[in-house]
């Protein structure tokens, strides 16, 4: 069997609860090759975003693993660079300071001046040079993300894993950050696994969408390849007959095979999704601290 | 440091034990002899000191000689500091916050026979004779005056003895009240002159019994007497915690002032030209300063000296200073009443007490053994002393805590410099008054014979009676 | 200039100052008057109120010590103690002239010269003014370098935060009038040097004031530091920053507007336990004073009291400004409304 880029084989979690172990996920498989753009789409609590903790490093596998390049992810680091959904800039860095952070990890040993430009190249890349020294507070949301993207994509990443990165945005503002990111990975050409739960982001920007089946011990129900030229055009594949195929697919899998039901308040506790569950805890910390 | 005084205190040292030996009238002929090596400047070990008072207006001595620069005359540096009550002054003298301290004549003598706190502590200087009363609140007031007889012109016969107050504690006592009254501390000449007071009336003011545990002092009392430091009497008196004290000035005519209690005897009456306050210094200080502790002696000589020079003239001027915030700070009428030779009883019965506050005539700055030795009878008399003691241990505590070579010594430097005379220092005692007389319940006082005198009391432990 | 004072006006929580500055500035005069009485003339107009109330109230309150002293009774002691105070100072002069004096008379006398020594007069009230400043910034200082390591520790351990809770909570209320008497004797114990750089009473003020100052920032500092963002230290692992660096660039940092809010309650409770502690030990100081006025009980003392309890209300309060404008200055969401 030929190596891929990125090999995901196996991978199963379980997560201590009080009520005994939880089983989030069960035998993920998945094979990415280099350059490939895929989605990963399902119900949430699904564990897309364990799948992508775990790929990432943040998480551990119980029991599978995932491969990069030959080598097995153990711990989180700078070349599998992360886009969270709620931008995660540091609040009392500006713009500039928060990609230059990222900067002068990866860049450890070069030039002041090259890391400067540097910087600033991937602010630019995202349109944001003409704020680069504006706080986070100070700008709007979808400035933020750029600036997220611009961080993680200055770290020169192997794969970019992207955490629904425009699901806080609103309908206008996402439409324009997907059309700069489908111009950015034009240029660049990165590895991505982007999380996403609307249907026409998912056909619009990937190679592929993996479609993962509701939880607990959640694992991929079925892989859908998007077969249209790039460049797409958005109002251009509005009409688009394959395009709309593409949709009508992924929206069939999640709302005729993979219905979710919807369960009693009693019983949620039992079905939480693995990444609730650790929210659930802090949670708790708070309570205690307050 | 060692090398700056290795003359001068063992020239002390060698003086005092010499002076001991030959006894005080020797003392000054061998002083004339050695002041060349003195009159020009003491070496002093330590020049910087903290004092502790408590704002009453006999601390006068100490305000006086910082005031007038009496201290500054020695080369001492003397910070003043008011404190909160008698155990916190005690105990910083003890752990060497304060180098020295306005002192209840009765604390270094218990805090060296081990009645509180122990430690051995003790004074060369005594501060004023005289300057308490007692003060009952208008209340009770009321109650004792039909019992107390009238002069013609209608005021009340001095001195008013507590058998007036006898039936008003009776019904008090039957009506199953406790009858509260405050002194200012256990070892204070307060207590023990209230309790003489309330005794020579019948009134059983109650024992100690410490060897039990018994610190309270209300076994067997018909008056009950708890602590309450000196400033905040009035404040008592006026909440009705308490229906009366015994404290010194400016705080019962501070009542009358207020209007809210009536002073009924002072300890003048109690027992005339009693010893009061003392200088007191922890004997670990006045062994480490020797020189120090001789120059302040002399400062607060000569600030006595002054209050009561040309019969009294300097005292508005003291007075004045007194009612500054950082000393007594009571208004300048309160503490001008008795400081000035008058003693305001109920309100508009101003009558002159000339010797109310003494601070240096009749030798008042003296530490007489025979003074020491009449507080330590009244320990035993309320069984703060538990057991019998023989004379000879009240003269062994007496002599081991007074310290009158010291007071001579200093005395002699402030003849040679010229500051005062020879007729100022009683340099020929033996260190005990002849007997006394004049206390409220006629019975004499002789120091020499501790035991005799206490079997004098009607009301009291003698001889061989433990609790 | 205009900008940059309405700025400064923002963060110290001197709203009412910017129309004024506006006003200054020449800009749209009418709506700034209106918008000046609006800020200041309510507060104006309460606290004449109060003073109308206090100056009735106080002429029909008799104590022992005469009549409660009205405002202007106030105010005239407020203005005696500005003279006692020049007149210490001149007094404090004349201290030091005469020892010059002395020493030059030695020197004539080809004897040493003595050091001139510090005044040993009564300290007034303003120098007491001072004195309590510098106590409660040192227990305050003290209790800020505990608190925070501490803090950040537990915020970082649930572990150890789940061991040191309790500990926490229950020393947490215990008032300073409870912790004087112990911290008094461990001082007195163990504080024995010949010459001490520090008053036992100031250590006793300045550690009772630390301990009880301690919680409200040792305890917001651990929430602040456990609520961090996931998502932030996510991106830190990701980045691999190390220990330090973390703790540093991202621990403190985004925790720091909840550490300013707990320094801020801190330093309020310090000043308030000050006045308490200095009473207590008789550490000089504010609360000294006010022990020393009620003792003296001069027909003065009240006024003098109240003087002091203004004093010591418009302190906490000023303090409690430089904090809330730090406090301000680290949060990192401008927008926020801090009171």
């Amino acid at each position: 069997m030929a190596n891929s880029y990125l090999d995901i084989s196996g991978v199963s979690i379980e997560f201590p609860t009080p009520n005994g172990p939880f089983k989030a996920l069960d035998n993920v498989n998945l094979k990415i090759e280099k350059g490939e753009f895929i989605s990963l789409i399902g119900h949430s609590g699904c564990g897309k975003s364990t799948v992508l903790n775990i790929v990432a490093g943040l998480y551990n596998a119980t029991q599978g693993g995932v491969i990069l390049q030959g080598k097995e992810v153990l711990q989180p680091g700078p070349d599998r660079a992360v886009v969270f959904q709620n931008h995660s800039l540091f609040p009392w860095l500006t713009c500039y300071e928060n990609v230059r952070l990222a900067v002068d990890k990866v860049m450890k040993g070069k030039p002041k001046a090259e890391r400067h430009e540097w910087t600033e190249y991937n602010l630019e890349l995202v349109h944001m040079g003409h704020a680069m020294h504006k706080r986070p507070d100070e700008i709007s949301g979808g400035m933020k993300q750029r600036v997220g993207i611009a961080r993680a994509l200055s770290m020169q990443p192997k794969v970019l894993l992207m955490d629904e990165p425009f699901g806080a945005l609103d309908a206008l503002t996402r439409a324009h950050m997907q059309d700069s990111l489908t111009e950015i990975q034009a240029e660049l050409n990165n590895t991505v696994i982007m999380i996403t739960h609307d249907v026409d982001e998912a056909v619009l920007l990937s190679d592929r969408i993996v479609m993962m089946t509701n939880g607990p011990a959640a694992t991929i129900g079925e892989i859908l390849h998007v077969d249209l030229e790039r460049p797409r055009e958005r109002l251009e594949l509005a009409d688009d007959p394959t395009y709309n195929h593409y949709r009508a697919e992924v929206l069939k899998f999640l709302h005729e095979r993979h219905a979710k039901k919807d369960v009693p308040q009693s019983t949620k506790k039992a079905t939480t999704t693995t990444s609730d569950a650790a929210d659930k805890k802090e949670e708790d910390k708070k309570d205690v601290a307050a | 440091m060692e090398k700056q005084n290795n003359n001068a205190p063992t020239l002390t040292k060698r003086l005092t034990s010499l002076q001991k030996m030959i006894g005080a009238t020797l003392a000054s002929v061998t002083f004339t002899l050695a002041t060349p090596a003195f009159a020009e400047e003491l070496e002093l070990e330590k020049e910087d000191l903290k004092f502790g008072f408590i704002k009453l207006t006999d601390m006068a001595p100490l305000a006086i000689a910082y005031e007038k620069g009496y201290f500054e005359d020695e080369g001492l540096y003397v910070t003043l500091e008011a404190q909160a009550n008698w155990k916190v002054l005690l105990d910083r003298v003890i752990d060497g916050q304060l180098d020295g301290a306005h002192m209840l004549a009765g604390q270094p003598l218990g805090a060296t026979i081990g009645f509180g706190t122990q430690a051995h502590v003790i004074t060369a200087f005594s501060m004023d004779l005289n300057g308490n009363g007692i003060t009952v609140s208008n209340e009770i007031w009321d109650q004792m005056k039909p019992n107390i007889p009238k002069d013609e012109s209608g005021k009340p016969v001095h001195p008013i003895k507590a058998d007036a107050l006898k039936p008003v504690v009776e019904k008090y006592k039957s009506d199953g009240k406790p009858f509260n009254m405050g002194m200012v501390f256990p070892v204070s000449t307060h207590n023990y002159e209230l309790r003489y007071w309330l005794a020579a009336g019948g009134i059983h003011p109650g024992y100690y019994a410490p060897h039990k545990g018994d610190t309270s002092g209300t076994i067997d009392a018909d008056a009950l007497l708890s602590v309450t430091p000196p400033p905040q009497m009035p404040a008592t008196l006026e909440a009705g915690t308490i229906y009366g004290y015994c404290v010194g000035e400016p705080w019962n005519q501070q009542a009358v002032f207020k209007g809210i209690g009536v002073p009924v005897v002072t300890d003048y009456e109690i027992w005339k030209n009693n010893p009061e306050k003392v200088f007191g210094v922890s004997n670990k200080w006045a062994e480490e300063n020797p020189n120090t502790h001789l120059a302040v002696v002399k400062a607060l000589i000569r600030a006595a000296k002054w209050l009561d020079d040309n019969d009294n003239a300097n005292r508005p001027e003291a007075v004045k200073i007194l009612a500054q915030p950082n000393y007594v700070g009571a208004d300048y009428d309160v503490i001008a009443n008795s400081m000035t030779g008058t003693f305001e009883y109920e309100k508009g019965d101003k009558r002159e007490v000339p010797d109310f506050n003494v601070f240096f005539r009749y030798y008042a700055t003296y530490p007489y053994y025979s003074d020491a030795i009449w507080y330590l009878t009244q320990m035993r008399r309320w069984g703060q002393i538990s057991e019998e003691k023989p004379d000879s241990w009240f003269h062994e505590i007496a002599k081991k805590v007074y310290k009158p070579e010291i007071y001579l010594e200093a005395a002699q430097l402030l003849i040679d410099e010229g500051k005062m005379s020879k007729e100022d220092f009683p340099f020929d005692t033996d260190g005990f008054r002849d007997p006394q007389t004049h206390f409220i319940d006629n019975i004499t006082y002789d120091g020499r014979k501790p035991n005799d005198y206490l079997k004098k009391f009607s009301i009291g432990l003698n001889g061989d009676t433990v609790l | 200039m205009l900008n940059r004072s309405i700025r400064f006006f923002e963060l110290t929580g001197m709203n009412w100052l910017i129309p004024i500055a506006n006003l200054l500035a020449g800009k749209n005069p009418k709506a700034q008057l209106n918008q000046l009485l609006a800020s200041i003339g309510a507060p104006l107009v309460a606290f004449l109120i109060f003073l109308l109330l206090w100056s009735t109230a106080a002429s029909n309150i008799k104590t022992s010590l005469g009549n409660l002293p009205g405002p202007s009774q106030t105010w005239e002691q407020f203005e005696s103690l500005v003279d006692e105070h020049t007149a210490a100072r001149d007094k404090e002069a004349a201290f030091y002239q005469r020892q010059e004096d002395r020493n030059a008379k030695r020197i004539e006398q080809g004897k040493e010269p003595k050091d001139i020594r510090p005044y040993t007069g009564a300290p007034t009230f303003f120098d007491q003014i001072f004195t309590s400043l510098y106590t409660v910034f040192i227990g305050f200082a003290v209790a800020t370098i505990i608190a925070i390591p501490v803090g950040i520790i537990c915020g970082l351990n649930s572990t150890i935060y789940t061991g040191l809770n309790p500990l926490i909570q229950i020393f947490r209320p215990v008032s300073p009038l409870a912790w004087l008497p112990i911290v008094t004797m461990v001082v007195s114990a163990l504080y024995t040097t010949d010459d001490p750089f520090f008053a036992k009473s100031f250590i006793t003020s300045a550690l009772t004031v630390t301990l009880c100052s301690l919680w409200p920032t040792l305890i917001n500092t651990t929430v602040g530091v456990s609520t961090i963002d996931k998502d932030l230290i996510n991106v830190s692992r990701v980045l691999r920053l190390s220990w330090m660096t973390q703790i540093f660039k991202v621990v403190i940092p985004a925790s720091l507007p909840m550490i300013f809010t707990g320094l801020r309650l801190s330093l309020g409770v310090g000043w308030m336990v000050l006045i308490a502690a200095e009473m207590l030990a008789q550490n000089p100081g504010l609360g000294k004073f006010v022990w020393d006025e009620f003792q003296n009980g001069s027909s003065n003392s009240l006024g003098r009291i109240l003087v002091a309890v203004f004093v010591i209300g418009i302190i906490g309060f000023l303090l409690d400004r430089i904090m809330l404008t730090l406090q301000k200055s680290v949060s990192h969401d401008k927008t926020q409304e801090i009171r």
